[in-house]
């Protein structure tokens, strides 16, 4: 009977040191697939990736890395089929399923035009499940944004707004980023989607106080009518790639 | 001098019809200012006694109600002077199984009188076929263009008697199989004198009005392979023809809804643009030796868009044949038309967002023409597929596409449409092509902008005054006849062509104008366009310039022709190897 609290911390210690070696491995694989990205040898990076992805699905930066990887490579149907295979190992991962929809995302500029449709649909499913597992700015934002990218006809920008406000409450309680200037331009664009031009206008004006430089703020308050619409559609052309790189995340935080 | 006064009264009378005309059509015309508020076409279309519309086939079958949102279809057009008349005619189909078929006779001061019944080609439409398109064709070379009828059905050909009225040949051409043709164009594809014939079929050859399966929907709604695709019917030179597709390489089975033939790489033979809904649109090049080779990857790529139109022209003046083909493109689908720029080595390269030609909405007919004979050719554009009630049907189809595993093939699974909007009441476009750079829109200024579901448009000089007026078909609804009123002193000079080796209506033939170091090419076309076919005429905008350095003209016999310095502002008609050197304008019979 001695013996068992021995045990238990052998088995703590065990598998933290699994933990460990595992998250010690990533990384490893990580550093040689940046060196392989920088020769352009995309088949060994993906590989690399694709092990330092596995060894730590919470590495938001790993993911990301990989997916942009994966852009360049054009082999999105890879990158879908890993974080399907990641997603059934980590149901729980509100990043596995985060860059699984943002997988979705990154193949909507080269697919046909309802296959569009159906990439958008899946990646709002992962969206959905990366912010009922954990509320995030991330989550919130991004979520948002895929919501805006519906045609009128579905009324969906009601609920990317919704989002998105959510996203600002997040972002307010907290220290700011950089990034946060994207929640009150998309903030801004939703409630011009739901004809609310008074509330855009608000929301851009906001921003701009926070982010006086910023020229999308900018350009928004100065612009009106056909000027306006065609700035605004154009952030949500479904031909033209979205920027799915997460590493404003990292790079403009302390986390 | 008693008979003064009254020469007096003449005098004045003269200079007074002079004046008038010199308003309506002459070179003093108005300031420029005036000119840019200017409408240029006018609605005359019943006035000049079009009084038809259109009825789509309302189906009676187990899939009938979902039918209705895919078959707005068959209203169609195709211009010929089937007379000989110097006017040219109008053909005119409807689809509903008690409706007929218009042939209206142009009268020669822009009015038309329905002679359909007494020609005998009015009978298009019964139980089990509905019309969809129609071509003009002279396959006996006879000089009287035939009729092709094309059907979800049996196709009819009339053979053209000259004398007013028409004989169905359908059985004795070997041209009689169930097809759900939606449109036809003829040339003749090896040069051998005689038009040959290309059908593009929409569904599957299965009987859609009583189909015994549920499965004849597009499997895909991007690269579906189980349409009707396109069948090639060899002239035979005896009134029959022979199916050649399968040694022809003409191989596809899309949801083919359109054909363009033109001379992409100007080596005599003419190539091949075939545009398919629900997939990859084909370009097939010609290889001389009556046979096509499949280039669309190299010349095109593998498009998953929505391919409703192909008309080829040379917008940008540098000799060389570009296409335009219309797609889909709305808020919920944003696919864009293409306007395939000719890069001269068999491959194209789509400039649409660049020259402002790729928003059309739901795109139907494209034609290439010259309105304003300013000697770039514009486009109009029609558009629209269902205008129904408010409620739309796009989040009903997007609940059926985003279903998991849903067989797209099956009717059963695609929801029905009722009343329901999809793509409706959209704004038809009239391009103006600005110096072969970019175009600009400006049908609202001549009132080109009419919502209705559009469909088909063909261009043809009805009144023979050298401004190319328009007809266009709606689905479900009247049709509109635009009469050119263009008042400014713009030139022009047109062309009746005649082939004596080549195919009498010589179709393929190109005609090169040289004007100082600027060479114009327009062709005769075979039929090219959604749902229409205009005129095969060969007409030149010239703008300011009065006279032309060089006319050329190569038949599609190989023989080149260079023509004399002719006056400009006049018709002349040219037949093939006469060597007359006095060339006259051409004026109609009546």
């Amino acid at each position: 009977m001695n013996r068992k609290p021995y045990s238990h911390f052998l088995v703590v210690l065990f598998l933290m040191g699994v933990l460990f070696s595992a998250v010690r491995a990533s990384d490893s694989d990580y550093q040689e697939a940046v060196k392989a990205l920088g020769a352009k040898d995309y088949a060994t990076a993906l590989r690399y990736l694709e092990s330092a992805v596995g060894g730590d699905p919470d590495n938001v930066r790993y993911a990301s890395d990989y997916r942009q990887a994966v852009i360049r490579s054009k082999d999105f149907d890879r990158s879908l089929q890993f974080f399907e295979k990641l997603v059934s190992a980590h149901p729980d991962s509100a990043n596995v399923h985060l860059n699984f929809g943002f997988a979705y995302v990154d193949k909507i500029p080269v697919a046909g035009s309802i296959t569009q449709v159906i990439l958008a649909n899946n990646a709002l499913k992962e969206f959905t499940k990366a912010v009922e597992l954990k509320e995030s700015w991330i989550a919130y934002y991004t979520r948002g944004m895929s919501y805006l990218f519906w045609p009128k006809v579905f009324g969906r920008a009601a609920f990317g707004v919704a989002d998105l406000k959510k996203a600002m409450e997040i972002q307010k309680s907290g220290p700011r980023r950089p990034y946060h200037v994207k929640t009150y331009i998309g903030l801004g664009d939703g409630y011009w989607k739901m004809d609310d031009s008074e509330k855009a206008r608000s929301i851009w004006q906001e921003g701009l106080k926070e982010f006086p430089d910023n020229a999308n703020l900018k350009a928004r308050l100065t612009q009106q009518g056909d000027q306006l619409k065609a700035t605004i559609e154009a952030g949500f052309d479904p031909s033209k790639r979205v920027d799915t790189d997460l590493r404003d995340l990292w790079a403009n935080s302390n986390n | 001098m008693p008979g003064q006064p009254f020469r007096s009264v003449l005098i004045l009378f003269i200079v007074l019809l002079v004046l008038e005309s010199g308003i309506a059509y002459g070179a003093a015309g108005p300031g420029p200012e005036d000119r840019q508020n200017q409408r240029w076409f006018e609605d005359v279309t019943h006035k000049a006694g079009i009084l038809s519309r259109h009825h789509t086939r309302r189906f009676n079958n187990p899939y009938a109600e979902i039918m209705q949102g895919y078959t707005k279809l068959g209203a169609a057009v195709a211009v010929a002077d089937f007379d000989r008349d110097g006017f040219e005619d109008i053909f005119v189909t409807d689809s509903c199984a008690t409706c007929k078929n218009h042939l209206y006779h142009n009268n020669g001061d822009f009015t038309f009188t329905d002679v359909a019944e007494k020609a005998g080609v009015a009978n298009g439409n019964d139980e089990e076929n509905a019309s969809s398109g129609a071509l003009w064709f002279d396959f006996n070379n006879d000089g009287f263009p035939d009729l092709l009828v094309v059907r979800f059905g049996h196709p009819i050909l009339y053979l053209n008697l000259g004398n007013g009225k028409f004989r169905d040949v359908t059985k004795a051409s070997g041209l009689d199989r169930y097809m759900n043709a939606i449109k036809a164009i003829a040339f003749d594809y090896d040069n051998d004198g005689y038009v040959d014939l290309f059908i593009g079929s929409y569904f599957q050859p299965i009987n859609i009005f009583h189909p015994g399966t549920p499965r004849f929907f597009p499997e895909s709604f991007e690269t579906a392979k189980n349409g009707g695709g396109v069948t090639v019917f060899h002239n035979n030179k005896d009134g029959t023809f022979t199916d050649v597709t399968e040694i022809s390489g003409i191989h596809t089975t899309g949801w083919t809804l359109d054909l363009g033939h033109g001379d992409a790489n100007n080596d005599g033979f003419e190539d091949l643009y075939v545009a398919n809904d629900f997939g990859t649109d084909r370009f097939y090049v010609n290889n001389g030796n009556g046979t096509f080779t499949d280039k669309t990857e190299s010349a095109i790529g593998f498009d998953t868009k929505k391919g409703m139109n192909v008309d080829w022209g040379d917008f940008d003046n540098d000799g060389l044949l570009d296409i335009y083909v219309t797609n889909i493109t709305d808020d919920y689908m944003r696919e864009g038309n293409f306007l395939w720029h000719n890069n001269g080595n068999l491959t194209f390269t789509d400039i649409s967002r660049e020259t402002g030609t790729d928003d059309t909405g739901w795109g139907w007919a494209g034609k290439f023409f010259d309105y304003d004979n300013d000697g770039w050719l514009d486009l109009y554009v029609v558009n629209g597929w269902v205008s129904g009630g408010k409620e739309s049907y796009v989040p009903d189809i997007f609940e059926m596409v985003t279903r998991p595993g849903v067989d797209f093939a099956d009717a059963r699974n695609w929801p029905p449409i009722g009343n329901k909007s999809l793509s409706g009441y959209q704004k038809k476009r009239l391009f103006h092509n600005e110096n072969g750079h970019i175009f600009k829109d400006e049908a609202a200024r001549h009132g080109l902008d009419s919502t209705k579901d559009g469909r088909g448009i063909a261009v043809a000089d009805f009144d023979n005054d050298g401004r190319l007026d328009l007809f266009v078909t709606n689905a479900d609804d009247e049709p509109f006849l635009y009469r050119n009123i263009l008042p400014t002193g713009a030139h022009w000079i047109g062309f009746l062509l005649e082939g004596s080796k080549s195919n009498s209506a010589a179709v393929g033939a190109q005609i090169r104008l040289k004007i100082g170091k600027q060479t114009y090419l327009r062709y005769v076309n075979g039929g090219n366009g959604f749902a229409s076919q205009s005129t095969n005429r060969v007409h030149f905008g010239l703008g300011k310039n009065t006279r032309i350095d060089a006319i050329e003209v190569r038949w599609p016999s190989g023989m080149k022709q260079n023509l004399p310095v002719l006056p400009v502002d006049h018709w002349y008609k040219l037949v093939e190897a006469d060597t007359t050197t006095n060339i006259q304008p051409w004026e109609p019979k009546r």
